[in-house]
C-alpha cells in the first residue's frame, strides 16, 4: 500500500511541536536485540530515528487502535503496543527508568485520534451548555461566531468518539479480562487508574447524544472487551451520579442526528468488522455461558 | 521509511466519517482521472479500486492544503511539495463543499487547535480548566503554550 512517505517524514521534523520526545529500546523485528532509538511522538504518530540528530526517522507507528500494556520481559521497564488485527505485529519497547515508562504508556495510550476527539467534543459540548446557560444575547457576538463554527464539525465526530477512549481504557481492562497464554500483563494502574474513571464518564456523556453509537457491531475485538466494560460501568454512573450535566440539561436539546452512511454503495465494499462481530459474538456467548454455569452451581 | 502497513490496512476497513466514489488524479504529470473509493478515516484519506479490500494507498491529512479547485473539484497538496497537488472530483458542488469541510477537519493539528481554543474559552467563561476533572489538564498535547501560535482566527472572540 502506497503513503505518502515524504509528506509523513516531513510532518516528524517539522516545527509543530511534538507531544513527547525520548530515547526508547525497541525491540527488532528479525533482529531480536533491544535497538536505542529517539522517538517523536506526534499525534497518532510515533517517529524513531536511529540518531537524535538524524534528519529522516528511520520508520513510523500509526497508533491509531492499539492499546499499551506493560508487560514481563527480561528487559527492564518494558512495554508494549498491541494492535487487535490479523496477524498484527506487537511492538516491544523499554524505558531507561521507571518514570520514563510510566510516562510514555501514558502518552501513548491517549495518542489517538479518536481519544482527542472525544475530548474535543465533550469541551465542544460544555461550551454550548455553557452558552446556553449564560443566553444568547449577553454572551455575545464573539462567541456567536463559535456556535457557526462548532456545528458543522459535530457532524463529522459523532459515529467514533467511544473508540478512542477505549484505545486508552483498554489498557487496563484489556489485561484484566485477556486471558494471555504466558504470564498476564500487569494493569496500568498507577494515575491510569482514576483517569479511567473520568474517561468513561466522557464516555457516558458522549452516548447520550449519539444514541445509535453504542449499538453498532463494527467495532474490534479490543475496543468490544473494552466498550462493554465502560458502557456498563458508563450507565451506572449516569444513573447514580448527577454530575455529569446540569438539570434539564437532558432533554434541551436535541442530540445531532448521525449522518446516514451505511448505505452499501458509500461504504468500503468490505464489510467493516465482520470477522471481529462474530468474535464478539462468540466472547459474550461464553461469558453468558459461564454466567449459567455460575447461576445453577449457586442453587 | 517503514510503516505498520497491515495495521494502517486494518484501519483503513473501520467505519468512516466520509466515503465515496470520486474521481482521483495524482499528483505526477501525465496522471489520468481515475475512479476511486475514497475514504476518510480520522487523519488518513485511503484510496481504493472499486470493489477491492485493500487500499491501493493512503494520504496522512496532516501539514496539506486542502483547495476547492472549481465548483465540483478540490485538490490537496503537501505544504512540503505545494505544486504536487492530488485532485479530486465530486457529483455535485455540495459533496465537493461537504468533502473539502471534511478533511479540512481532519487533521490532528486542527482538532488540538480547537480543543485549546474550547479550553481557553471554557475558563475564561467560567474561571475552570475543564480538564481537571478528567485529570488530563498536565498532559502535553492539550497545552496552551506548548509552542503552539493561536492564529487570529483563533483567538478572535477572546
Amino acid at each position: 500500500m502506497k503513503l505518502n512517505e515524504r509528506s509523513v517524514a516531513h510532518y516528524a521534523t517539522c516545527d509543530s511541536p511534538p507531544d513527547k520526545t525520548g530515547f526508547l529500546f525497541k525491540k527488532g523485528e528479525r533482529n531480536t536485540a533491544y535497538h536505542r532509538r529517539w522517538f517523536v511522538l506526534k499525534g497518532n504518530m510515533l517517529f524513531y530515528f536511529e540518531e537524535r540528530e538524524s534528519r529522516e526517522p528511520i520508520g513510523v507507528i500509526v497508533l491509531e487502535g492499539c492499546t499499551v500494556e506493560l508487560c514481563e520481559s527480561a528487559e527492564e521497564f518494558a512495554f508494549a503496543i498491541k494492535f487487535d488485527c490479523a496477524k498484527a505485529r506487537v511492538y516491544k519497547m523499554a524505558s531507561e527508568n521507571q518514570a520514563g515508562m510510566e510516562s510514555w504508556v501514558k502518552a501513548l495510550s491517549r495518542a489517538s485520534f479518536d481519544y482527542m476527539r472525544l475530548v474535543v467534543k465533550e469541551l465542544e459540548r460544555q461550551l454550548e451548555e455553557i452558552q446556553e446557560a449564560a443566553g444568547g444575547d449577553c454572551v455575545g457576538a464573539g462567541v456567536g461566531g463559535l456556535q457557526g463554527r462548532s456545528k458543522p464539525s459535530r457532524r463529522n465526530q459523532v459515529s467514533r468518539s467511544r473508540s478512542g477512549a477505549s484505545s486508552s481504557s483498554s489498557s487496563s481492562s484489556t489485561s484484566s479480562l485477556s486471558s494471555s497464554s504466558g504470564a498476564p500483563p500487569m494493569a496500568v494502574n498507577y494515575s491510569a487508574q482514576r483517569s479511567l474513571q473520568d474517561e468513561v464518564q466522557l464516555i457516558s456523556d458522549c452516548s447520550k447524544e449519539n444514541g445509535v453509537a453504542w449499538s453498532k457491531p463494527a467495532v474490534s475485538v479490543a475496543n468490544g472487551f473494552a466498550e462493554e466494560a465502560s458502557s456498563y460501568a458508563a450507565w451506572e454512573a449516569c444513573s447514580d451520579s448527577g454530575n455529569n450535566s446540569g438539570p434539564g440539561a437532558d432533554g434541551v436539546r436535541a442530540p445531532p442526528v448521525p449522518r446516514r452512511r451505511r448505505g452499501a454503495s458509500l461504504e468500503s465494499p468490505v464489510s467493516p468488522g465482520t470477522g471481529c462481530f462474530s468474535k464478539l459474538h462468540d466472547w459474550y456467548g461464553k461469558e453468558v455461558e459461564e454466567l449459567r454455569v455460575q447461576w445453577l452451581q449457586s442453587k | 521509511m517503514r510503516f505498520n502497513e497491515k495495521e494502517l490496512v486494518s484501519l483503513s476497513r473501520q467505519p468512516s466519517e466520509m466515503a465515496a466514489e470520486l474521481g482521483m488524479r495524482g499528483h505526477k504529470k501525465g496522471d489520468v482521472v481515475k475512479k476511486r473509493l475514497v475514504k476518510l478515516v480520522v487523519n488518513f484519506l485511503f484510496y481504493f479500486r472499486t470493489d477491492e479490500e485493500e487500499p491501493i494507498g493512503a494520504l496522512l491529512l496532516e501539514q496539506c492544503r486542502v483547495e476547492r479547485e472549481d465548483s465540483q473539484s478540490f485538490s490537496i497538496a503537501f505544504l512540503d511539495e505545494a505544486e504536487r497537488k492530488y485532485l479530486f472530483e465530486c457529483d455535485s458542488e455540495e459533496q465537493c463543499g461537504e468533502w473539502v469541510d471534511s478533511i479540512v477537519k481532519a487533521s490532528y493539528e486542527s482538532m488540538r487547535k480547537n480543543l485549546i481554543f474550547y479550553r481557553t474559552e471554557i475558563h475564561r467563561l467560567t474561571g475552570k480548566d475543564p480538564l481537571e476533572q478528567y485529570g488530563i489538564s498536565d498532559e502535553t498535547r492539550f497545552q496552551v503554550n506548548n509552542g503552539l501560535q493561536l492564529t487570529p482566527r483563533d483567538t478572535s472572540s477572546l
